[in-house]
């Protein structure tokens, strides 16, 4: 699948969840929602984006403040999980 | 003879409506004591008692009229002879219903009509069944002492300009009815009786063909004329029925009952069943008489199957395409990986059938890659409300519009798209609601005969949650909001951070009249209006779910309705109008990927245990693939099959090119369908579907109301959809032995607590059943939330605008949005194969003035319209329910490429494409775009292909 497009739709995620007031909850937030509506595949993709920043990976946008902290936390799931 | 077999008969008519009252009346009728509810007529008092007056201007769906002077009875005290249509009974009244100066009058009455009327009884298309027949009879008529020299209407002449019925004035008797039953029943007032006296004649508009009126053909006018004036064509190439069956519509979401009038296997006519709980006995154009496309020529009935798209296709026997599905499946597996394959249900299948088809995937495929059209359409409501009230639907029935003091209607288009429920709200308009109309466009509730919007938000496309937020703002800036109704049933914290947020400056009509276009008097008004109501319902469509934001909007009028207490009673609500007839329940049925039926999430081991034990399978515990997702790894190529039920998603999801990319990557697509649509253009195997009428089953509609479909003709290809399904399932090792549907249904019933008293024998008993129907609601559920709300309390939501990223540009100037329209549905394949072409005929762009003089267009033009996603050509239409800036179109006709310019972009909860948001550019052309060109040559090619296959197959019988 199009990285850009799951560094989009996590960004989207972000930004309807985000009210500016509480960080963590938005965090909090956007990673409960790809845990429960993105396939395991999905997930790992954009794991794989983050761990790799703009140097491996071929996507051209970056994810924003909330989506990467949310990604980050699902990065450490699955290093515990593995 | 089957159970569901009723000899025919005209269904029973009291002359007069029922009424409600708390007080009864009790008086005697030819000796009778008869007790009714206080209102109720006397013609209808004596019906209910078994005594039928004659009557012809009187019918059940109609206020009394008294203008035939048939119904005529004698009253102690009274004095002359009233109409008992129109006198209300009163306690102690003491009637006489037949008498020998009753007798001489009512036969003077008929004489008259009869003196008028041509006699052609044993070759007119209503013999055996007339209601001037029947009156002829009852009153003892034995001669027209008038003789038959004077003048007359004989040389009146028939109007056959609409395709599915005749008007003949000559057989007209002037008792009203069709013009009542077009203002009562429909709401349209196309209709009038035009002079007087002898000159008295039913026009259509002014005076035109019927065709060429405002009448949208309806057939209410049909159902309720007494004569042969107004009848069915169908009726009159067939005859009269011999027996009917009760089956449910399956076009729009409202779930019209019908009566389906059979001889045989064949249906005659389509009658609304006035005991239908959704519809009570009105329908539209489509249900009624739109239903040849069951029987079309274009009706595939034999499997096919080919190894490539540009490939011939081959007809061939059951078995053989079974086998040859479930070896590619299996090979595709083995090579790709299990979560290589997916499914798509059908939301205009029945609701086993969307049972089995989630349960093939789960069970038979090992995966959960399996979605559902709702996808497109009302996702973000199953999102927004299962998060705010705890349920994924809406929470009133239709009837409760009767109850509702101020009605709003934000993106939906209910006369065009839920013809039958616009019917029920206008009357009630009509009787003194008001309404709130939030839509970019002037639609029909705007402004039509009788009905006019108190406030019509015209706000541009993509600003739903900027004006809702506005109006919440109002209501808590000036104290509006029913504070005991929150306190008693919300979430406190969450009402506490949403009310901080809502009073923010940036939330204010002020604040969002620049962005949404739409002045903060205006929204201010509105939001007075609907919070000061004593019963304000909601009542939304795609319009608001088809967004970037649409699950944020759907929070938001649940916000609303929550803040202003309008929930859990009867003429409130939050009422998602879903559009299909079974897209309700398609979702109930669990066809989501991250879903099980009844809605719960496929992480929860409790629920997934007890479909493992019941099914004998490991479930996989994380979601699976929603479509675009299917899409996206197709392209990537790690999805390589796809079995699609019902569903066309090649003309109705967006941005096609991408869609078209994705389906010719598969190796293996699997098609069932009635016809050759555009996703069988890129299948490998085309298995022939069933229509409603050719199969028994449930369908579940808007409010939650599950009905019955009962099968009228054997299948066309053999096999109901459900069996198919089955046969799939056996060869791929996954044991499916159903044998009738209502064993489905009890199935899902163990395993569904919402639907757990669900049966097809309580089903027949009660009519129909709004879920949830279980212990607590043994009859099921009309009105959802009443002591508490699913989830306990409600749960206000934060919701702030985030603009979509569809702006506009100096490149892509102006904002389509796209609907539907009355006549022709969806992508067209049902409706495009009736004689409803004769409305629609094309997909056109509608344009305002304005933006059409810059760019040098007038009506008729061909249009090009271009998007970042593509470019298609549309035929212009200048008018000015569009705003400047923005132009509308619709996708019934696949050639449009109304979706070739709709993008990728979509709703951020549930992917729920944006359809309602694009900016394009339109500019004067004088040829077919690319695609179209292209999209022509890969249809007559896949058409050549299947006509190729039809003519092997009669050579090889030959």
């Amino acid at each position: 699948m199009d990285v850009n497009k799951l560094v989009r739709m996590a960004n989207q995620i972000a930004a309807n969840l985000d009210h500016g007031k509480d960080p963590e909850k938005a965090i909090v937030g956007t990673l409960d929602h790809l845990k429960r509506f993105w396939t395991p595949e999905m997930r790992r993709q954009i794991v794989e984006h983050y761990r790799h920043g703009s140097n491996g990976s071929s996507a051209t946008i970056e994810l924003s403040y909330i989506a990467a902290k949310a990604v980050g936390r699902l990065a450490e799931e699955q290093t515990v999980a593995s | 003879m089957s159970a569901a077999f009723i000899p025919y008969r005209r269904a029973r008519d009291f002359g007069t409506p029922k009424r409600e009252s708390e007080r009864q009346v009790t008086l005697t009728i030819d000796g009778e004591t008869v007790t009714v509810p206080e209102g109720t007529t006397v013609l209808r008092a004596a019906a209910e008692a078994g005594i039928n007056i004659p009557k012809l201007c009187a019918t059940d769906s109609q206020e009394p009229f008294g203008s035939c002077r048939l119904c005529l009875v004698e009253i102690e005290g009274a004095k002359g002879l009233p109409a008992s249509c129109t006198t209300e009974v009163r306690e102690g009244m003491v009637v006489t219903t037949q008498s020998k100066r009753l007798r001489d009058v009512r036969r003077n009455v008929m004489e008259l009509y009869i003196s008028d009327h041509p006699l052609d009884c044993l070759t007119c298309p209503t013999n055996g069944d007339c209601e001037l027949q029947d009156m002829a009879g009852a009153v003892g008529l034995r001669e027209v002492r008038y003789g038959y020299d004077g003048a007359n209407h004989f040389g009146a002449e028939k109007d056959t300009s609409n395709p599915y019925f005749t008007f003949d004035p000559t057989k007209c008797i002037v008792c009203s009815r069709c013009v009542r039953a077009c203002e009562e029943v429909q709401g349209t007032f196309a209709l009038t009786i035009q002079g007087r006296g002898f000159e008295s004649k039913v026009a259509a508009s002014q005076d035109q063909p019927f065709l060429d009126s405002e009448c949208v053909s309806c057939g209410a006018c049909v159902q309720a004329c007494p004569t042969a004036t107004l009848t069915e064509n169908s009726l009159i190439e067939l005859g009269q029925p011999e027996h009917y069956v009760i089956t449910t519509c399956a076009y729009c979401g409202v779930g019209c009952s019908f009566r389906a009038e059979m001889k045989g296997e064949q249906v005659v006519k389509m009658i609304p069943n006035k005991d239908g709980h959704a519809n009570h006995g009105h329908s539209c154009v489509k249900g009624r008489f739109a239903f040849g496309y069951a029987t079309h020529k274009d009706r595939i009935t034999k499997p096919m199957i080919r190894n490539s798209i540009h490939e011939p296709w081959k007809e061939v026997s059951w078995e053989e395409a079974i086998s040859f599905t479930a070896k590619k499946f299996k090979e595709i597996q083995v090579k790709y990986g299990v979560g290589a394959i997916g499914g798509i249900t059908s939301s205009r299948c029945t609701n086993e059938e969307t049972y089995l088809v989630q349960k093939l995937v789960r069970a038979a495929f090992g995966n959960n890659n399996v979605d559902t059209c709702a996808r497109v359409c009302h996702s973000p409501t199953g999102y927004g409300l299962k998060t705010t009230l705890g349920e994924s639907a809406g929470t009133q029935a239709f009837d409760s519009v009767m109850k509702a003091d101020v009605i709003m209607v934000i993106g939906a288009n209910p006369p065009d798209a839920h013809p039958v429920f616009a019917s029920q709200m206008k009357r009630r308009i009509r009787q003194g609601a008001k309404l709130i109309v939030v839509d970019p466009r002037a639609t029909d509730l705007v402004r039509s005969p009788h009905i006019e919007a108190d406030y019509h938000l015209a706000l541009r496309p993509g600003t739903n949650v900027a004006v809702l937020n506005a109006m919440a703002h109002v209501i808590l800036k000036e104290g509006l909001e029913d504070k005991a109704f929150i306190a008693a049933r919300c979430e406190a914290d969450a009402y506490n951070d949403w009310r901080e947020f809502i009073l923010e400056e940036r939330n204010s009509p002020e604040a969002v009249e620049a962005e949404s276009g739409v002045p903060a008097e205006k929204i201010r008004g509105a939001a007075r209006l609907y919070a000061s109501a004593p019963n304000a319902a909601i009542y939304y469509g795609l319009g608001v779910s088809e967004h970037s934001q649409g699950s944020t909007a759907v929070m938001a009028i649940a916000n609303l309705a929550m803040c202003t207490g309008n929930l859990g009673r009867e003429g409130v609500g939050v009422n998602p109008l879903r559009g299909q007839n079974n897209v309700q329940g398609s979702c109930d049925m669990g066809s989501f990927p991250h879903e099980l039926p009844g809605y719960r999430h496929v992480s929860d081991p409790n629920v997934r245990r007890l479909f493992e034990q019941d099914w004998g399978v490991t479930i996989q515990p994380e979601p699976g693939m929603r479509i675009p997702n299917m899409f996206d790894a197709a392209v990537a190529g790690t999805f390589k099959g796809l079995y699609v039920q019902g569903e066309d998603v090649a003309q109705s999801d967006p941005d096609t090119t991408h869609v078209t990319k994705a389906l010719s990557s598969l190796e293996c697509m699997v098609v069932q369908d009635l016809f050759l649509n555009e996703t069988a253009k890129f299948a490998h195997v085309f298995l022939p579907g069933s229509s409603f009428l050719e199969k028994n089953g449930t369908f579940t509609n808007a409010e939650r109301r599950i009905s019955r479909v009962r099968k009228v003709m054997k299948p066309l290809a053999g096999y109901e959809d459900w069996q198919v399904t089955q046969l799939l399932s056996n060869a791929l090792g996954y044991p499916m032995n159903y044998s009738h549907p209502s064993e489905i249904m009890d199935e899902i019933a163990r395993l569904t607590p919402t639907f757990a008293g669900v049966s097809y024998e309580k089903l027949d008993k009660l009519g129909s059943i709004q879920w949830p129907c279980n212990e607590r609601a043994e009859a099921g559920t009309p009105t959802m939330h009443v002591e508490e709300f699913v989830r306990g309390k409600g749960l206000f939501r934060v919701t702030p605008y985030v603009p979509t990223d569809e702006r506009t540009t100096p490149m892509y100037p102006l904002l389509l949005t796209t609907g539907r329209i009355l006549s022709q549905y969806n992508v067209g394949a049902q409706t495009r194969r009736t004689a409803n072409v004769h409305w629609h005929d094309e997909d056109v762009l509608e344009i305002h003035p304005h933006d059409a003089e810059q760019r040098g267009i007038k009506t008729g033009d061909w249009v090009g319209l271009k998007s970042r996603a593509g470019e298609t050509v549309l035929r212009a239409v200048i008018t000015e329910r569009v705003m400047p800036g923005v132009v509308y179109t619709t996708f019934h006709h696949p050639e449009s490429g109304a979706n070739v310019v709709t993008t990728d972009n979509s709703d951020w909860a549930t992917n729920c494409p944006e359809y309602k948001v694009t900016a394009v550019q339109a500019y004067k052309v004088t040829k077919l775009s690319d695609w179209q060109q292209k999209y022509k040559e890969f249809t007559e090619e896949q058409l050549e292909y299947l006509r190729n296959a039809r003519r092997d197959a009669e050579q090889a019988i030959g």
